[in-house]
């Protein structure tokens, strides 16, 4: 038991920390704020692909897939800094597909696809949700039948975020409509976002962020296109959807926010005299948020140890689903109410707080995560059977 | 970063459960109930000083195990998990530590050995209080002498020598008092967990130069102590609000409403999974500052969290646990009530987790504390 960085670790943070004080430069980030922290335009694009040629990407991985074959724990470093820095890492393909592409994909997929996910060319988004398969996803009704050599895949999914910009879609779709079970007739593709039969229509929610329908209309892929098992394709959900769990909650932006935010509340004037930070009731928020991210901080590190350790469990994994997203909520409102007539102020006027507009945004964008990537009480069904083995209700 | 157990941590723990396990139940902790006992196994402590675990932290020239804070933090949630009767917060966490840190070699030559193997029983007054000595102290030829009130102290009428932080003119000296001095008086005080504890009366006390552990500058003793004590108290909360949440788990899982276990109520699983996510959280930041208090780094910030975690999860736990138990819960014959008192003691005892806040606050108001 030792919790602290080993001064390698420690290194490697401060390495990555200057690299991304130059790799941020004022027009990144005007075109980052504009994209509303998603990504996808061209300067972003060129920055990905820069980290990929320096190796960043890839830190973790494995050499045979063009990595730098270090633990989940360095990994799990250079995720925390590059989204510290401001940069909307898509995270979603590079520490949850992507590693679920490498240890399920055929020769094809791990010799040509993978490698360019770690040179950072080549984006993809998640198809699991559709109109009428949320929670229940397993209801799922998208199609993919074969016909000679080819597979044939017609449906729509919903809430594919990020597709507008990304080059394939993992898909799930039913290829066996006969199953004993709805959850054993199920297999994953790869789908070009490319092709002619691929259409997608904008979703806009209520942080400004878009998201996506996606519409598949007699899409012809290869058996190469396939991913793992025939109708095996619910494990392959299941073990991608854990690793986005944990993907999901990174606290390095969070604790960025959380030290701008005390910086702030320390020079700025409160109108009742002295400076913001002085008031108690500031204080109090300060310290609970604090004292929030610390245990997200925890959370994050112990489970990259648990990756690193080959013994992540179920139940940890949906805490720190849980925990992180309801925790985001809570910190943006503690921070909110202490810059809040400051983020009144427009930006650019004499007196505003850069973060201020940013923690508005954000709080409202939060609520995404405790939904998103697997209901927050599904996550509480998994930990007291999982972790305190109380029996459930069957569905 | 290692979140895992050493072969020896594992080993600790073990043993500590096995001990614990065989001498600790429902029925043997009745008999301190409403103080009809004081609250002290004599049997369970001879055991535990037999196995070595009692003196994990002290130096082995001392007759230790040579072992540190992280170890010791470790069996004392195995006690919270048992809320086992004996003074192993006042007597390894508020005596050994602070002497082996700060006493000179005279001092500990004398009182290390012997303590550790038990023959003596330490406590100190560092668990009350903002921190600001109780006791004032005057010069005298060839020491102190003494005066004040220290309002309690645990296992004070128990020991043999009481650690206590004087005032000193403007500064902060830290002497050892034995329990029968002349001018000492013990005054039992009833706490709710029924933890012994006595107020501790001096007047006139006078303390030899020899038992001086520190003429000046105490303050530094008395807040490394203090960290440590808090951190312990962490530790004992952790274990004790595993255990309950364990219980209720159990519980749950049998009692049937309705024809099935309550534990397939999802509401009920939802509030149990809830625990299972505090208890986590407080576990993450009680073991960092175990880690970090362990290998002497600085730990103010880390402390505090982990104590308002304490406080928060304390009390949401034990609540959580009585409610799923029903009345079951509050039943005196049913086991869970006594954790509930162990809980609160562990929530209030050094600092609520408002008022850990607000120090932490003060802080980060001073820019101290911000993520590195």
């Amino acid at each position: 038991m030792r919790i602290q960085f080993t001064d390698a670790q420690l290194a490697l943070r401060d390495e990555l920390r200057g690299y991304f004080r130059e790799l941020m430069t004022p027009e990144l980030r005007a075109e980052c704020e504009r994209d509303m922290g998603e990504g996808g335009g061209p300067l972003w694009r060129e920055a990905l692909a820069r980290m990929g040629r320096d190796g960043w990407i890839g830190l973790g991985w494995p050499e045979e897939y063009g990595g730098r074959n270090l633990s989940p724990m360095e990994q799990f470093i250079f995720v925390e800094e590059v989204m510290r820095a401001g940069y909307p890492f898509p995270f979603l393909t590079t520490e949850s597909v992507g590693p679920t592409l490498a240890e399920h994909g055929n020769a094809w997929i791990r010799e040509e696809i993978v490698p360019r996910i770690l040179r950072g060319e080549l984006l993809v988004s998640i198809g699991y949700s559709e109109p009428d398969a949320g929670t229940d996803l397993a209801a799922l009704r998208t199609t993919a039948v074969r016909d000679g050599d080819e597979w044939v895949i017609n449906g729509q999914k919903m809430w594919t975020s990020l597709a507008h910009f990304c080059d394939y879609t993992w898909l799930a779709a039913r290829t066996d409509p006969d199953a004993s079970r709805k959850h054993k007739g199920i297999s994953m593709f790869l789908v070009p976002n490319s092709d002619p039969g691929w259409s997608c229509t904008p979703v806009h929610t209520l942080g400004g962020v878009r998201t996506n329908a996606t519409f598949y209309d007699n899409i012809r892929v290869s058996d190469a296109h396939r991913v793992g098992e025939l109708h095996g394709g619910w494990k392959l959900i299941t073990s991608q959807l854990n690793r986005e769990r944990l993907s999901l909650i990174n606290f390095g932006p969070i604790s960025e926010l959380f030290n701008q935010v005390v910086h702030w509340a320390r020079a700025a004037p409160c109108a009742a005299g002295g400076v913001v930070a002085e008031q108690p009731w500031v204080q109090a928020n300060l310290a609970r948020s604090r004292a929030l991210i610390e245990c997200m901080k925890l959370i994050v590190y112990k489970q990259s140890w648990a990756m690193t350790e080959g013994t992540l469990g179920m139940a940890d994994a949906s805490a720190a689903k849980v925990f992180g997203s309801e925790g985001f909520i809570e910190v943006y409102r503690l921070l909110g109410e202490i810059v809040a007539e400051s983020g009144l102020v427009r930006s650019h006027s004499p007196g505003a707080f850069e973060q201020a507009g940013r923690i508005e945004r954000l709080y409202r964008t939060a609520s995404i995560i405790t939904f998103g990537g697997g209901a927050n009480e599904i996550q509480r069904d998994i930990i007291s059977a999982a972790g305190l083995w109380m029996p459930r209700a069957s569905r | 970063m290692d979140f895992g157990f050493s072969d020896i941590q594992g080993e600790l723990r073990a043993l500590s459960r096995k001990i614990l396990d065989d001498a600790v139940s429902a029925s043997t902790l009745s008999a301190y109930d409403e103080f009809a006992a004081p609250r002290f196994d004599r049997a369970l402590w001879h055991t535990l000083l037999e196995s070595g675990l009692p003196g994990i932290a002290v130096a082995e020239e001392y007759g230790g195990m040579g072992l540190g804070f992280m170890e010791l933090g470790l069996f004392i949630e195995e006690l919270g998990r048992s809320i086992a009767p004996v003074p192993v917060l006042a007597h390894c966490v508020s005596g050994l530590l602070p002497l082996q840190r700060y006493a000179n070699g005279e001092l500990q030559a004398r009182l290390l050995p012997p303590a550790t193997r038990g023959d003596l029983l330490l406590t100190g007054d560092f668990w009350s209080g903002s921190g600001a000595p109780a006791v004032q102290a005057q010069a005298t030829a060839d020491g102190l002498r003494l005066a004040g009130r220290c309002p309690a102290v645990p296992f004070a009428r128990q020991a043999d020598w009481l650690l206590l932080p004087v005032q000193l003119a403007d500064d902060t000296a830290v002497v050892l008092v034995p329990a029968g001095a002349p001018g000492l008086r013990l005054t039992d005080v009833q706490m709710t967990h029924f933890e012994p504890h006595a107020a501790v009366e001096l007047d006139a006390v006078n303390v030899p130069a020899a038992d001086i552990v520190l003429a000046s500058g105490g303050e530094s003793l008395v807040t490394w102590t203090r960290e440590r004590c808090t951190a312990a108290l962490c530790a004992q909360q952790l274990g004790a609000a595993e255990h309950a949440m364990r219980m209720a788990a159990g519980y749950t899982s049998e009692r049937k409403q309705f024809g099935v276990p309550i534990a397939t109520f999802q509401a009920v699983g939802h509030r149990m999974a809830d625990c299972y996510i505090d208890i986590e959280c407080l576990r993450l930041c009680t073991w960092q500052a175990l880690s970090l208090l362990g290998e002497e780094q600085a730990a103010t910030t880390e402390v505090q969290i982990a104590k308002i975690w304490a406080g928060d999860v304390g009390h949401r736990v034990s609540y959580a646990c009585q409610h799923v138990h029903g009345g079951t819960g509050i039943d005196r014959d049913y086991p869970l009530w006594r954790y509930c008192l162990w809980l609160r003691f562990n929530e209030m005892a050094l600092g609520s987790s408002a008022s850990q806040a607000a120090a932490l606050g003060r802080r980060l108001a001073r820019g101290e504390g911000l993520f590195s």
